[in-house]
C-alpha cells in the first residue's frame, strides 16, 4: 500500500512539473505586452450591441506595436478587439481559410504586398480608396509612404493600409572587419573575399549567414537575387525562370554556399540571428525587422560589435541591391459581418503618428519622417536599401508560382539538380500554375 | 441496468464519437473524390486525387519512410521498453521517482519535446550531443540535412517520447505474472533468459500486443515532431505521410483538400493493414475470455 502511494506521489509530482513546463511554453507568444501598448484616439461610431472584432496578425517585434495599439485603443464600451498570438505560417493558413466562405472568422487581417494581388483579384478583401478619401485628413493618411501604398495596391486600388515595411539589411561584425581592414561588401564577390579573409583568420568557419530554410525563406532569397539583376519571377504574367537573371541568381547563391553552414537550408531568420548572437557567423542578411534583436544586450555578448549596411548587389554592375521590400498592412475581409467603416477607423488609428513612433526601432513604419538616420543603428542602412531595392511587381500568380517552384529550387541549391535543368523545370511548373493546368 | 439508464450513460460519448469521428470520416471519403476549396462545394472528379497521390514519387517516399520509422521504432520500443521495465521492476524506493521522471517525455506536447530534443544536436543552440559525438568520432555529422543521421535523430526522439508508455504497460504486465509460475519454471531449471522467453513473455502476450498496437498507431501518425527535427524533410526523403498531407492540403495557403483527403483514406487503409494481426489477436483473446 505504502509503495503504491509513493508511486502515485512521484508520478503526480513529475506530471505536474511537466505540465507546467508545457503550459509555460504555450504561453510564449506576443513579444510586447498589450499593457505597454501606445494609446491613441480610436473614434468610431459605437455599435448598439456587444461586438467582438477578431484580428488576425502574426507576432513579431515589428508588427506587435501596431496590433497592440489597435487592440488597446479601440476596445471600449460595447466593442472588444480580440487578437490571439500566432506565427507567420499560421497567419498564412488562416487567411486562406477565413477568406474562402461567405462568412469568416476574422474581421481585420494583417497582410503583405506579396499576398495582396492574389486575394484582391479574387475579391476577398475590400478596396479602401473610398474610406481613405473620407478619413484621409482625420488620420493623416497622406503621410503614408506612396511606394508602400503602391505595394499594397492592385489594379489601381488600395487594398491594405500600410503600417510598416521590411527590407534586407546586412549585419556584420564590425570588430572583425576592422581587425582585418575589411569594408562592408558591395557585391557577392566582395562577400566571398571577406569570407575567405575571415575564415583564414581561423575563428569562424562559416562567416556568411543567410535565411535559406527550404520550406519558406529560400524562395525569398532567390527572388531577391533575381531582383538585383532587374528581373522577377513573373514579368507581365510570364514566368522568367529561364532568363539570364534567374541563372545569375542561382549561380550567385551557389557561389556563397561554401562559406555558409552546411545545414543552411534548415535556417530560418531566428536561426540566422542565433548564428550572429553566438558569433558563429560574421555577416548576415535578413529583413530589417530582425535587426533590433541584434542590438539588445540581453540577446548576445556581441550586441555592441555589430555594424549595419545595405546588402550587396549580386554583381558590381547590377542595377539593384540583393533585397526585397516587404510591406505589411491592414486589410478588411469582404466577408466580415461587421461595419466596414468602423473597422477602417480602427486600422487607420493604429497606423497614426504615435503608434508609428512607438514601433521604432523594431519596425520601419510606413508613415513618412518617422525613421531618420538617428532612429536606430541600422536606420541609415535601411534608408539606403529602400532607395535601391527593385519595386515589387504586383501579380496575383506570384504566391502560387513561388510555392510551385520551391522544391525544385531546393534541389538546385542542394546540388541535386543542375542549374539549367532546374531552370527549365521551374519554368514548366510556373507556366502550368499560371495557365491553371 | 435498464435500457434508459444505459442509453443515458452511453449517449453523450456516442454523440461525440459520431460528431468528431464518424462524420469527419464520411466527409473525408466524400472529399477524396472531389476537387475542394475552403468554403466552397466540391466538384466530383472521380479517382483523380487517388491517381495523383499514387503517381507522386514524393508520396511513395513518404510511405516508405513512415513504414520504416514504424518498424524500427516499434521493435526498439518493445525491446528497450521490456528491458527498462525489468530494471524498474527491480527498483525499491526509487521506482516512483524514476517512473515519474520518465513520464515527463510522454506528457510533454510533441512539438515542445521535439524542439528541445533537436537542440541537443543543433550546434547553433548548444548541441551537447552533437559535440560529444563529434569529439568521440572526429566526424561532423549533418543531423538535419543528411538522410540517415536525420533518421537516427527522428527514431531516437520517437523512442524517447513513446518509451514511458510501453514501460508502464509492460511493468504492469510483469507484476501480473503469477509468482507460482516463475517458481515452477525455476524448479524445472529455467535460467533467467529462458524464464523471460518461455514463461513471462508468453504470459504477457496480450499486453505486448496492445503496446504494439498503440505504438504502431502513434508512429504512423508522426507529424508535429518533424517540423523541428527535419526542417527539409521532403528534400531528404524523411517526410511522413501526415506531413505530406499537411504540406499538400494546408501549407502556404494551399487548398488541395481533395488530394489531402485521398491520402488520408489511403493512410487509414495502410494503418488497418499494419494493425490487422494485432486487432485479430485481441479479438480472439476477448472471444476466448468471453
Amino acid at each position: 500500500m505504502r509503495n503504491r502511494t509513493q508511486i502515485r506521489t512521484g508520478i503526480t509530482a513529475m506530471v505536474i512539473a511537466a505540465s507546467l513546463t508545457s503550459l509555460t511554453a504555450c504561453g510564449a507568444g506576443s513579444r510586447t505586452g498589450a499593457e505597454d501598448a501606445t494609446a491613441v484616439e480610436c473614434d468610431y461610431t459605437m455599435p448598439e450591441g456587444e461586438t467582438t472584432v477578431n484580428v488576425l496578425a502574426y507576432n513579431s517585434s515589428a508588427i506587435d506595436p501596431f496590433t497592440n495599439t489597435m487592440v488597446k485603443s479601440c476596445t471600449r464600451e460595447n466593442v472588444t478587439l480580440k487578437h490571439d498570438p500566432i506565427d507567420f505560417s499560421g497567419q498564412v493558413t488562416k487567411t486562406t481559410a477565413t477568406l474562402s466562405g461567405d462568412t469568416g472568422s476574422y474581421d481585420i487581417l494583417e497582410t503583405y504586398g506579396f499576398a495582396v494581388p492574389e486575394i484582391a483579384s479574387a475579391g476577398s478583401i475590400v478596396p479602401l480608396d473610398d474610406f481613405v478619401a473620407e478619413y484621409g485628413e482625420k488620420y493623416e493618411l497622406d503621410a503614408l509612404n506612396e511606394g508602400m501604398r503602391s505595394a499594397l495596391s492592385y489594379d489601381g486600388k488600395l487594398y491594405a493600409l500600410p503600417m510598416q515595411a521590411q527590407m534586407y539589411v546586412m549585419a556584420y561584425r564590425q570588430d572583425i572587419f576592422d581587425e582585418l581592414d575589411l569594408t562592408a561588401p558591395e557585391s557577392f564577390e566582395d562577400m566571398i573575399a571577406a569570407a575567405e579573409a575571415i575564415r583564414e583568420q581561423g575563428d569562424i568557419e562559416y562567416p556568411i549567414a543567410l535565411p535559406m530554410s527550404a520550406t519558406a525563406d529560400i524562395s525569398t532569397i532567390y527572388q531577391a537575387a533575381m531582383n538585383s539583376t532587374g528581373t522577377d519571377f513573373l514579368d507581365a504574367g510570364e514566368p522568367q525562370f529561364t532568363s539570364d537573371g534567374s541563372r545569375e541568381a542561382l549561380e550567385g547563391l551557389k557561389s556563397l554556399l561554401p562559406y555558409m553552414d552546411p545545414e543552411v537550408t534548415t535556417f530560418d531568420q531566428p536561426s540566422v540571428q542565433q548564428q550572429m548572437f553566438n558569433g558563429n557567423a560574421a555577416m548576415a542578411i535578413m529583413f530589417s525587422g530582425r535587426m533590433n534583436d541584434l542590438t539588445l544586450e540581453s540577446n548576445s555578448p556581441n550586441f555592441d560589435k555589430f555594424g549595419f549596411a545595405a546588402p550587396p548587389s549580386l554583381a558590381a554592375d547590377a542595377p539593384y541591391l540583393f533585397s526585397r521590400l516587404s510591406v505589411d498592412g491592414w486589410a478588411i475581409p469582404e466577408n466580415t459581418q461587421l461595419d466596414k467603416d468602423m473597422l477602417f477607423q480602427m486600422i487607420a488609428s493604429s497606423v497614426g503618428e504615435d503608434a508609428s513612433n512607438a514601433s521604432v526601432p523594431a519596425a520601419y513604419p510606413a508613415r513618412e519622417g518617422i525613421v531618420t538616420d538617428e532612429s536606430s543603428a541600422y536606420a541609415v542602412a535601411a534608408n539606403e536599401t529602400i532607395a535601391a531595392t527593385m519595386p515589387a511587381p504586383n501579380d496575383p500568380f506570384s504566391a502560387p508560382v513561388t510555392n510551385a517552384i520551391r522544391p525544385v529550387l531546393v534541389e538546385v541549391l542542394l546540388g541535386q539538380t543542375e542549374v539549367e535543368d532546374g531552370m527549365q523545370e521551374m519554368q514548366r511548373l510556373a507556366e502550368e500554375t499560371v495557365s491553371g493546368s | 441496468m435498464r435500457r434508459r439508464e444505459f442509453a443515458s450513460f452511453i449517449g453523450p460519448s456516442l454523440l461525440v464519437m459520431v460528431g468528431l469521428l464518424v462524420l469527419p470520416l464520411i466527409r473525408t471519403v466524400q472529399w477524396s473524390f472531389q476537387e475542394v476549396n475552403y468554403g466552397q462545394a466540391g466538384t466530383f472528379i472521380g479517382l483523380s486525387n487517388y491517381t495523383q497521390a499514387l503517381g507522386d514519387p514524393r508520396f511513395g517516399r513518404a510511405v516508405f519512410f513512415t513504414l520504416l520509422l514504424t518498424a524500427i521504432v516499434t521493435a526498439l520500443i518493445l525491446v528497450v521498453g521490456y528491458l527498462v521495465a525489468i530494471g524498474v521492476n527491480g527498483l525499491g524506493k526509487l521506482r516512483p521517482y524514476i517512473l515519474g521522471s520518465m513520464l515527463v517525455a510522454y506528457v510533454l506536447p510533441g512539438v515542445v519535446g521535439a524542439v528541445s530534443f533537436s537542440w541537443l544536436f543543433n550546434s547553433n543552440f548548444g548541441g551537447v550531443l552533437n559535440l560529444v559525438i563529434e569529439r568521440l568520432t572526429g566526424q561532423e555529422l549533418l543531423w538535419f540535412t543528411d538522410t540517415w543521421p536525420n533518421r537516427v535523430m527522428i527514431i531516437a526522439h520517437t523512442v524517447w517520447h513513446l518509451l514511458p508508455f510501453s514501460v508502464l504497460m509492460i511493468l504492469a504486465g510483469l507484476q501480473g505474472v503469477p509468482k507460482e509460475l516463475r517458481e515452477a519454471a525455476r524448479i524445472d531449471g529455467a535460467n533467467a533468459l529462458k524464464m523471460h522467453l518461455w514463461v513471462i513473455i508468453p504470459t504477457m502476450r496480450g499486453i505486448i500486443g496492445f503496446v504494439c498496437l498503440i505504438t504502431i498507431m502513434d508512429v504512423l501518425r508522426t507529424f508535429d515532431s518533424l517540423i523541428p527535427l527535419s526542417p527539409q524533410a521532403d528534400a531528404i526523403g524523411n517526410e511522413s505521410i501526415m506531413f505530406y498531407v499537411f504540406d499538400n492540403a494546408f501549407r502556404d495557403g494551399s487548398q488541395q483538400l481533395g488530394l489531402g483527403s485521398a491520402v488520408n483514406v489511403l493512410s487509414i487503409l495502410l494503418i488497418l493493414i499494419c494493425l490487422f494481426p494485432f486487432i485479430r489477436d485481441l479479438l480472439k483473446e476477448a472471444k476466448a475470455k468471453a
